[in-house]
């Protein structure tokens, strides 16, 4: 698992050199937008119900056979192993945003998660639409676009409009997600 | 690859919840004394070759090793600063544990080589930095720790 110091020690290893000046204008951007990150960070943990249900809920609407009797969302057991995925895929996708890399959503989470699901019979299309939709709704809570509670009232970094950046890099990851189960 | 980041976010994984207040105070406790940490890593950047040569230097004067040898020294010696270049650069000692300490005695005892040259090449690194001009206050401190804690590792 990298962060995004580790990433940059292991590309100056392959060269062989130290980390200069060059190399680390980027990482005091990262931890001068440190504050930033928590928060988005912070908007993912504290929304983690929130964001999985409702798009777990808003794939079925959309697809109303899947909790019919033969629909793949039916009994409950299978729809609430689908909402548990929802939450492991969030839980992953928090650690990548606070890491500032990929990499451990890769390793822990998407190696191998397609092929299980073709396994388990889980269809990738409604998956993938769930995803999508928890990538709508964490970017639109991070950047205070959403309607009903707004998350920065009163914390660190002040307001949504300045997360604009991070919320991409996290909308990043859910592409990670959706590119690896499509 | 241990950092400070990585290490909270291994623990989370293992217990299987999302970062915690906790953890999340601990990650900003990291980057609070990142700033310390990257001055110091740019200024051994900088440094690293007169570190290297005055080390060298001061140990060649103390012994008679073979001259020989001498360049081969300043690689380690240069190589090790390198390593301690990128932990200061991930706040922790995940570079210096897998590149340069693990199966370092195996080596050094295969190759007959002299232990003591480089404890005493890193303490004198270490007792003779020139705070402010070559690095600051902070930054020496963290400098410091990982010198000792590669000294510990060597002796």
């Amino acid at each position: 698992m990298l962060d995004a110091f580790s990433r940059a020690v292991v590309s100056a290893d392959s060269k062989g050199a130290p980390i200069g000046t060059a190399e680390l204008a980027s990482l005091r951007k990262y931890v001068s937008d440190a504050n930033k990150r928590i928060d988005a960070t912070l908007a993912i943990t504290q929304n983690v119900s929130c964001i999985a249900a409702d798009a777990v809920s808003g794939m079925v609407c959309e697809n109303t056979g899947l909790t019919q009797p033969g629909g793949h969302c039916y009994p409950t057991r299978r729809m609430a192993a689908c909402l548990r995925d929802g939450e492991i895929i969030l839980r992953y996708v928090s650690y990548a945003l606070l890491a500032g890399d990929p990499s451990v959503l890769d390793d822990r989470c998407l190696n191998g998660l397609k092929e299980t699901y073709l396994a388990l019979g889980v269809p990738l299309a409604n998956a993938v639409r769930a995803v999508e939709i928890m990538k709508i709704a964490t970017v639109a809570i991070m950047t205070e676009t959403n309607t009903g509670r707004k998350m920065f009232d009163g914390i660190n970094s002040g307001s949504g409009a300045e997360c604009k950046d991070i919320a991409s890099e996290a909308a990043s990851y859910f592409d990670r997600v959706i590119a690896a189960l499509s | 690859m241990k950092s400070a980041v990585t290490t909270v976010i291994a623990s989370a994984d293992a217990a299987g919840r999302f970062p915690s207040i906790s953890d999340i105070e601990s990650v900003k406790g990291s980057f609070d004394r990142a700033n310390a940490r990257l001055e110091a890593a740019e200024k051994l950047a900088t440094n690293i070759d007169r570190f290297t040569s005055k080390a060298l230097d001061y140990v060649y004067g103390l012994h008679s090793y073979e001259q020989a040898n001498k360049d081969k020294c300043a690689r380690d010696i240069n190589h090790y600063l390198r390593l301690i270049n990128y932990c200061l650069v991930t706040g922790g000692t995940g570079p210096l544990d897998e590149w340069g300490i693990a199966g370092m005695r195996e080596v050094i005892r295969a190759q007959l080589l002299p232990t003591i040259a480089y404890v005493e090449a890193f303490t004198f690194i270490r007792d003779n930095l020139d705070i402010p001009s070559d690095m600051g206050q902070q930054a020496a401190a963290e400098f410091k720790n990982l010198l000792d804690y590669l000294i510990n590792a060597l002796a």
